[in-house]
């Protein structure tokens, strides 16, 4: 038995150690410790199978690619067998439009405007390549334009 | 004379292991039976309140028994069992300290039961547990592991992932401080 005073060897220290928390341990309940551990499993177990809970995030990728690749296949699709309605709905829907009024449209919509910003806009030209010498320019022209750049 | 049965062995613990995940309730009851007073011991030679012993003791079967896939038997399922046990009571601790009702060093080192009992104990016990709480949490778990549970460096080293050299240490540190203390 150990002292309680005078230095402490390793063997008693290792003694004192066994002992600690025997008692405590003994007054432990143990049939009544796994009950309630299966209990507990079992109410965890019920919990895990709710509907919300079964939802697991992985599960929640793969149907959010699911509708993504439904989606644009959708759109390929009605561009594919629709092209003429297509570009017409653009020039109609873009006309006249605000940038707040892009809120309001449908995913369909949207992405009409935006394969026609894609397309090469046909322009006429101003000035025809012929004409762009500025010895061509009278007095008045030429004053105007070093004027212009003056200002810019 | 007919010839003996084989006697039948107890299932080891893998046996129980696998059993317990393929739903045998069973298998899981039997493991609680075999280890829960070890963990016991060791919960409540690391500071736990005897009042939150019971508590402590199931969660850390129930985490155990959840995370029981993880268990790759690097080392015997007993340590590992009481590594769940020091998370769990180092996360018992935490809440304590949140709840800030009680300074954690002294609900951790409070003794409830007989108070004869205590006496019986002796004064010297109560300093090592009070000691112990003042460890830091690595030195603590090796020398309990070593100390109260007689297990190996390695053994406490692959259940706590460090080296056995680490652990020696780990070891030698606490002996020292508790010896100090315990003058």
């Amino acid at each position: 038995m150990m002292h309680d005073s005078g230095p402490v060897h390793d063997q008693e220290l290792r003694q004192l150690a066994q002992r600690l928390g025997a008692a405590a341990a003994d007054r432990l309940d143990v049939e009544r410790t796994a009950q309630a551990v299966l209990a507990r499993l079992r109410a965890g177990d019920a919990a895990t199978r709710s509907p919300i809970q079964w939802m697991q995030p992985a599960w929640m990728r793969a149907a959010a690619v699911v509708v993504v690749m439904l989606g644009a296949g959708l759109l390929l699709h009605y561009h594919i067998h629709h092209p003429t309605t297509a570009a017409a709905g653009i020039d109609s829907t873009v006309t006249g439009t605000t940038a707040g009024e892009l809120a309001d449209f449908s995913p369909g919509q949207l992405q009409d405007v935006l394969a026609a910003l894609n397309e090469p806009v046909e322009t006429t030209p101003l000035v025809h390549a012929g004409d762009a010498g500025v010895e061509d320019l009278s007095e008045s022209q030429l004053q105007s334009l070093l004027r212009s750049m003056e200002d810019y | 004379m007919p010839p003996a049965e084989p006697a039948v062995r107890p299932a080891d613990d893998a046996q129980l292991i696998v059993a317990w995940q393929s739903g045998d309730e069973r298998a899981a009851t039997e493991l609680v039976r075999r280890h829960a007073r070890a963990v016991a011991r060791f919960l409540a030679g690391a500071g736990a309140p005897e009042a939150d012993l019971d508590d402590l003791v199931q969660e850390t079967f129930i985490r155990a028994f959840r995370a029981v896939a993880s268990f790759r038997s690097q080392c015997q399922f007993r340590t590992w069992l009481l590594t769940i046990g020091g998370n769990a009571l180092k996360d018992l601790g935490r809440r304590l300290a949140r709840r800030r009702v009680v300074p954690l060093d002294d609900r951790l080192a409070s003794k409830d039961g007989d108070p004869h009992e205590r006496t019986v104990a002796g004064e010297t016990e109560e300093r090592l547990q009070r000691g112990l709480t003042r460890l830091p949490r690595m030195q603590r778990e090796v020398f309990l592991l070593r100390a109260q549970q007689g297990l190996e460096y390695g053994e406490i080293a692959a259940a706590l992932d460090t080296t056995p050299g680490a652990a020696r240490v780990h070891y030698h540190h606490a002996v020292k401080r508790l010896k100090e203390w315990l003058k």
